[in-house]
């Protein structure tokens, strides 16, 4: 009889388990398709800037796209923070479309390619998310802020950053926006962080845009964060965007005794200007209702209503929510205006590209308008991230 | 699509700028060499002083600096950049060599804890800093401009650090520039009006790239 209950017991926990590991583990390994565009050159692998990263989950894709005439160069990272995924769409939409005219061009679509195959269970996040194309749905993992586990265990008490020693949460050691700059053999993240700046340093790269998502609760969300060295690009960037796009997109000075970050370290560890570019993202805030796919894509929430007509938001807000294109439109307008206010200044090291839309398109046609069909597409062009 | 979108940037500036309130008003005429600095030491600081490059106008920069600072003249008495102070000269020290002094000091108006904490500062102290220079701008007979470029967001309640900052610069400011967003409610017009100072609105803080070359 005792045996007999065991048996069902043990059964029982294995279904369960089965039940809810399966989801896990197909998400886990389910491949987003990208079409690599016409501005393409060449993919590699982050490893190749830093081999700690060779044969780990951590190892991601960097495309390449150069131009006929040389140039400045750029880097552009999503996926930093997997959770906030307008970065990865404008990124996967700067791949598809792209076209270097002069410099080069450098996309790490899945920066934190470990925290891309994460979730967050507690908060009840979906596990993916569809962008109607004109080709039907192309599907998204939805990730998480941190690495998993699987990737880096076990975590610290406290994150001690290196090299500054300052003391951070124990979950920042799964952070790749607090292990900048990183080292050759450190925790699996600060390798990936090593690694970019292996790139910035090696390749002479002139810009670093690094974008994120914000809480409309939080200050520092609709933004650009530039230290002092690229805070007169910035400000430029906002004041045009504003003047002639009609978005707010105002300057955040990066703390110089905030260690880890990105607009801070490749600012002091490299010759490179960084911007950290934070578009709103209602998902993310606390006081919302139920974390549903419906309310990442349109970002619109009863109570976040509440609380913007009780003034506790930091940005408008009102029945059109946040909508995932406008946040998309966000990052390319910045992104654009940014290598277009870097060549004025810096006209020998221009950045010029074409084939990427701007924030009233994105707003008008969608995101999905500019994605690729990948069973169209020479199956070579075809990368699975 | 992005020579289309050029054309348009281009159109659009021309048509915002000869729209704009400073198409129309006089504009006062001053001379160089330009201070700028920040009256609360929000980000707006960096506002003018990438208008300025904009405008093709060289000037020096302190974020927080001292009445003595400001009576060394240009190249303010040799300081250096250090933790939550900065300097940056950019005054054609060919035609005005260091201590040369200054004919006009730019006040970027807005509060930011935040930036006021980084340099030490509290609104109090920031508020006594700001006095102490403007009184002597008064009498050292240096063209004052004040700027508001922040909007609604360097706006706030009477008394609150923002409005605070307004009321330690507008009154003797020379000059106001203003975003309609920092006006909606009247209150630089009020303020122009009973000091006779003039005042320019634009639509935008681009706007005042077009306002900056017609003071200089």
């Amino acid at each position: 009889m005792m045996t007999r209950l065991k048996i069902v017991l043990v059964l029982i926990a294995a279904v369960l388990t089965a039940w809810g590991g399966v989801p896990l583990y197909k998400h886990r390994h389910y491949q987003v398709p990208v079409v690599a565009g016409p501005g393409v050159t060449r993919v590699e692998r982050l490893s190749r800037f830093a081999p700690g990263l060779k044969g780990t989950m951590a190892d991601t894709d960097v495309f390449v796209l150069e131009g006929a005439r040389p140039g400045g160069k750029a880097l552009l990272l999503a996926n930093t923070h997997a959770n906030e995924p307008a970065g990865l769409l404008a990124a996967v939409l700067m791949i598809e479309n792209a076209v270097v005219e002069q410099g080069t061009l450098y996309v790490i679509p899945e920066f934190n390619a470990s925290a891309g195959r994460n979730t967050k269970p507690g908060d009840g996040y979906p596990l993916y998310f569809d962008i109607p194309t004109e080709w039907g749905a192309k599907r998204f993992r939805m990730g998480n802020r941190d690495a998993s586990p699987l990737e880096q265990w076990p975590d610290p008490d406290v994150y001690i950053h290196y090299p500054e020693r300052q003391l951070l949460s124990f979950l920042d050691v799964r952070n790749t926006n607090r292990t900048w700059p990183g080292r050759p053999d450190g925790p699996l993240m600060e390798r990936v962080t090593f690694a970019a700046m292996e790139l910035l340093r090696g390749e002479k790269v002139d810009v670093a845009i690094d974008m994120h998502g914000a809480e409309t609760m939080f200050p520092v969300t609709n933004c650009i964060v530039a230290p002092t060295k690229s805070s007169k690009i910035a400000t430029l960037v906002s004041m045009t965007v504003k003047a002639m796009e009609g978005f707010d997109n105002h300057v955040e000075p990066s703390p110089s005794n905030f260690h880890g970050l990105s607009h801070r370290e490749i600012g002091d560890f490299s010759d490179t200007l960084p911007f950290l570019l934070e578009a709103p993202i209602p998902f993310l805030d606390q006081p919302t209702g139920p974390k549903t796919v419906t309310l990442l894509l349109d970002g619109k929430d009863p109570f976040l209503l509440s609380l913007s007509r009780a003034k506790k938001l930091f940005v408008p807000y009102d029945e059109n929510g946040w909508p995932m294109d406008k946040r998309v439109g966000q990052h390319c307008s910045v992104s654009l205006e940014i290598f277009r206010q870097f060549t004025k200044k810096n006209p020998e090291r221009a950045i010029v590209l074409g084939g990427v839309p701007r924030y009233a398109e994105l707003v008008k046609n969608g995101v999905g308008r500019y994605f690729h069909d990948p069973a169209k597409a020479d199956p070579k062009n075809v990368h699975y991230e | 699509m992005k020579k289309a979108f050029l054309a348009i940037l281009a159109a659009a500036a021309v048509a915002a700028l000869s729209a704009s309130p400073a198409a129309q008003t006089a504009v006062p005429k001053s001379g160089l060499p330009v201070l700028t600095t920040s009256a609360g030491q929000s980000n707006d600081a960096n506002t003018v002083n990438a208008v300025l490059e904009e405008a093709g106008i060289k000037y020096d920069y302190c974020d927080v600096p001292t009445v003595e600072m400001l009576t060394a003249g240009v190249g303010l008495a040799g300081k250096t950049s250090s933790s939550g102070f900065h300097v940056e000269i950019t005054t054609d020290l060919a035609k005005f060599p260091k201590g040369t002094p200054y004919k006009t000091v730019i006040l970027a108006i807005g509060a930011s804890l935040k930036g006021m904490g980084a340099s030490g500062l509290t609104t109090d102290s920031e508020e006594a800093r700001v006095k102490k220079l403007i009184e002597y701008c008064k009498k050292a007979r240096i063209f004052i401009i004040g700027v508001h470029a922040g909007g609604d967001a360097a706006r706030g309640p009477a008394g609150s650090d923002n409005e605070r900052m307004i009321d330690a610069v507008a009154p003797f400011a020379d000059f106001l520039v203003v975003t309609k967003d920092s006006d909606k409610d009247g209150r630089f017009t009020k303020i122009a009006a009973k000091t006779k100072a003039p005042l320019v609105k634009v639509d935008f803080a681009l706007g005042m790239v077009d306002v900056m070359k017609k003071v200089f």
